[in-house]
């Protein structure tokens, strides 16, 4: 029954609606196991009947109670976070900045879902029109990261599977499951071998090392290359195209250019050091 | 006297919305429709590599970036003076298409149902539904709830077609310049014919009888919803060299005269929109307005968009009778039973697509940025007409306007007090119960809003008291 399980509020706010429709396409685990068998899904702007007041007041009745907050999007500042509304709540306009802070120092576990809410992501991308942050910039508490454009299906999952019956995994400094955020891409990549024998694609659609393309496989910790997309029937390397980072911080501004034409030289290619797989970084300083 | 309602937010869209209606006598007199959120992705693009804009586009929406990345593919090609092949374009075509599916199902099911059909409260809380008007006997609503958990696993099929040839969904990789990324393959082909061949089955066998039983227990709403009756189409799935048509050309219907699109035409207003700018109405090159949310009398992040200085609606209805498919009316039920058609259209468009794949036809190869050029892509998404403006300038952007179809469908008022399309369509709707309004969002749902806004609902047995009496 529902008042057995956890309750989970899916808090959207400034992006795209990414990160629902991705945790929608969940493949064992799927979204209808997760509401049937894991938690009590209380909220989630996308999916609930309800609207306008009512819908707020489900949002909030659920401070009185033990729940875990999820947010995808990040926290638009400008002008006091009039950027971006959720509702109107007893009369008062409430901003994503107003929810994540009302949200955000109740709930048991916070858990920052995709790059926008991670650390700023695309909403944040230079001049930053509307002054977005991450989540974890506005609480005084622990937050677990869950970078990616969007979130795999399966992160949120195994990481909610942890906080439910493991209690919180472990975290790397920029609070992102080791689990999960632990080996890059480029190290279990398909086709490492052909960036071992220096065997380099010129244009997308080559089946070689991508590498000279501008692939930030080398700098992205992340398992795509074994996790695979969509019920797992391919991912953006198979798909003849390099990884452009969207798993790392600092994406999108400093993993540009996402494909290049103007051939890199495998000399440039390095280990990142634990800096650059915490914030991102260029790869060929 | 009138009342003043107030939706927000308005829930099951993309994005955030707010509705405000006055309301005489138990019918709309007036509506304005706001959208209250922000990201300025134009102002983002400026000074970044041309290529880059198909990624960074795509994530405007999580829902449609498929077709984000496409618009901004087609607007590169001009710019680069490349023609894709033949081949890539039914590649990246078939991911456009099954976006589409993937987006009416996910629509109608998910965004739709719940105004119609009271789904299982006990599953889990946020499936409470306060609405009383509930019309459908038990057995078919059960049915048709359950529909709602099935179309999940066929919606997620949907969008494993696009990555199959694009990598992942949402936010694929596949689209590029040229055409696609990868090429057909008869593993691939089999894979996507399977998949294919699901989801069109249920279209066929679930979907279109839950939409007809749906529709007829709600047989007002074919009379409510109105818009201004003009219809626009930028036209998609068409102009193939071999091919010809598959679905439609760029079209436009004014007073029931059909006649081609004029591009040229398309025009921008901001004066009740928090925009600022030397210009009040401009065409989609000239400029790109600076934000302004203290901006007097705006009241949405929303443009005004027209064609020929006219308000027009877009999407799965116009295309349906644009091309002649389907005339039955213009209303809140068309707009929602043509979606569902146009879903099936759709299955059969994708069929021939991949009929006509070459088995490893490649359309890729190296390109050079030029240092100054322009294009325009300007294509019929999932939604309506979704249209991309660029200029580069030193190899790099320099210049990127957008303008979606929610633009073309939830503008707010023209410069000249006329109402947007979706404030058309509210106007004039009956509302049964003022302190239960479910006649303005199921209204503005049947348009499927992609935007960023918020919205809420006055009741007057809360305090402060939320109905606010307008003399």
């Amino acid at each position: 029954m529902n008042s057995e399980k956890i309750k989970l509020v899916w808090l959207e706010l400034n992006g795209c609606s990414g990160n629902i429709i991705s945790l929608l396409n969940g493949s064992e685990p799927s979204f209808q196991y997760m509401i049937t068998e894991m938690v009590d899904l209380v909220y989630d702007q996308a999916l609930i009947p309800c609207e306008g007041e009512r819908a707020m007041d489900v949002l909030f009745q659920v401070m009185d109670q033990e729940f875990i907050l999820a947010v995808e999007g990040a926290v638009a500042t400008k002008n006091n976070g009039r950027y971006q509304i959720i509702g109107s709540w007893q009369g008062t306009e409430i901003t994503g900045l107003d929810a994540v802070r009302m949200l955000g120092e109740k709930a048991v576990h916070v858990i920052a879902v995709g790059a926008c809410s991670s650390h700023g992501g695309v909403s944040a991308g230079s001049p930053n029109p509307s002054q977005c942050v991450s989540v974890d910039s506005l609480l005084n508490r622990r937050v677990i990261n869950l970078p990616g454009c969007p979130c795999h299906p399966d992160w949120f999952l195994s990481t909610l599977e942890y906080l439910l019956n493991y209690g919180e995994p472990e975290l790397d400094a920029e609070g992102r499951p080791v689990f999960l955020y632990g080996i890059t891409i480029h190290q279990r990549c398909e086709r490492r071998s052909y960036f071992d024998q220096g065997v380099f694609a010129t244009e997308l659609g080559e089946a070689t090392c991508m590498f000279r393309l501008g692939c930030k496989g080398p700098i992205t910790p992340i398992d795509c290359p074994i996790r695979k997309w969509n019920d797992r029937v391919s991912w953006p390397v198979q798909a003849n195209t390099p990884c452009i980072g969207c798993a790392q911080f600092g994406f999108p501004d400093r993993m540009e250019p996402f494909i290049t034409f103007r051939n890199m030289e495998p000399e440039q290619v390095r280990q990142p050091n634990p800096a650059e797989l915490q914030r991102g970084g260029a790869l060929n300083e | 006297m009138s009342e003043r309602i107030v939706v927000n937010p308005v829930t099951r869209i993309s994005g955030f919305m707010e509705i405000e209606a006055i309301v005489e006598q138990h019918k709309v007199v007036d509506a304005k429709v706001k959208g209250l959120m922000f990201r300025g992705f134009e102002l983002m693009l400026k000074g970044r590599d041309p290529l880059d804009a198909i990624y960074y586009t795509e994530r405007i929406c999580g829902i449609c970036s498929t077709a984000h990345g496409l618009a901004s593919t087609i607007a590169l090609e001009q710019a680069l003076g490349v023609i894709p092949t033949e081949q890539g374009r039914y590649l990246r075509d078939f991911m456009h298409g099954a976006e589409f599916l993937q987006n009416h199902l996910r629509h109608f099911y998910q965004f739709v149902v719940p105004d119609y059909v009271k789904l299982p409260g006990q599953v889990c809380t946020v499936f409470e539904s306060p609405f009383s008007d509930m019309r459908i006997p038990k057995e078919k609503n059960d049915l048709i709830a359950q529909h709602y958990f099935d179309s999940l696993n066929v919606s997620r099929e949907a969008h494993e077609m696009i990555a199959v040839l694009g990598g992942k969904a949402p936010h694929t990789h596949g689209i590029f310049v040229g055409g696609a990324t990868t090429q057909a393959t008869a593993d691939k082909i089999v894979q996507l014919k399977n998949m294919l061949t699901d989801v069109a089955r249920f279209i066929e066998e679930v979907t279109i009888p839950d939409v007809g039983i749906i529709a007829q227990y709600y047989p007002e709403y074919y009379h409510n919803g109105q818009s201004y009756g003009n219809l626009l189409s930028y036209g998609c799935f068409d102009n193939y060299p071999s091919l010809g048509t598959l679905y439609l050309d760029p079209m436009i219907a004014v007073d029931g005269e059909i006649r081609a699109l004029d591009k040229s035409r398309i025009t921008e207003e901001i004066d009740y929109s928090w925009y600022t700018d030397q210009l009040d109405a401009y065409s989609p090159m000239e400029t790109i307005p600076v934000d302004d949310r203290n901006k007097p009398d705006a009241y949405s992040f929303i443009k005004s968009v027209k064609s020929e200085n006219l308000p027009f609606e877009c999407g799965p209805l116009a295309r349906q009778w644009l091309s002649g498919a389907y005339r039955h009316g213009i209303s809140t039920m068309d707009r929602i039973v043509a979606r569902i058609y146009e879903a099936k259209k759709i299955t059969e468009i994708l069929r021939t697509l991949i009929d006509n794949m070459d088995l490893y036809a490649a359309s890729q190869s190296e390109y050079e940025i030029p240092v100054s050029s322009s294009g325009a892509g300007l294509i019929d998404t999932t939604r309506g007409a979704l249209g991309h403006w660029l200029k580069i300038e030193n190899q790099l952007l320099s210049f990127y306007q957008v303008i979606t179809p929610s633009v073309w469908n939830l503008s707010s008022r023209a410069n000249d007090g006329r109402p947007g399309t979706g404030e058309r369509a509210l106007i004039g709707a009956e509302i049964q119960d003022e302190e239960n309004p479910v006649e303005l969002a199921r209204i503005i749902r049947s348009f499927d809003p992609c935007v960023s806004c918020a919205t809420h609902v006055y009741y007057p047995d809360k305090a402060p008291k939320f109905i606010t009496i307008v003399p």
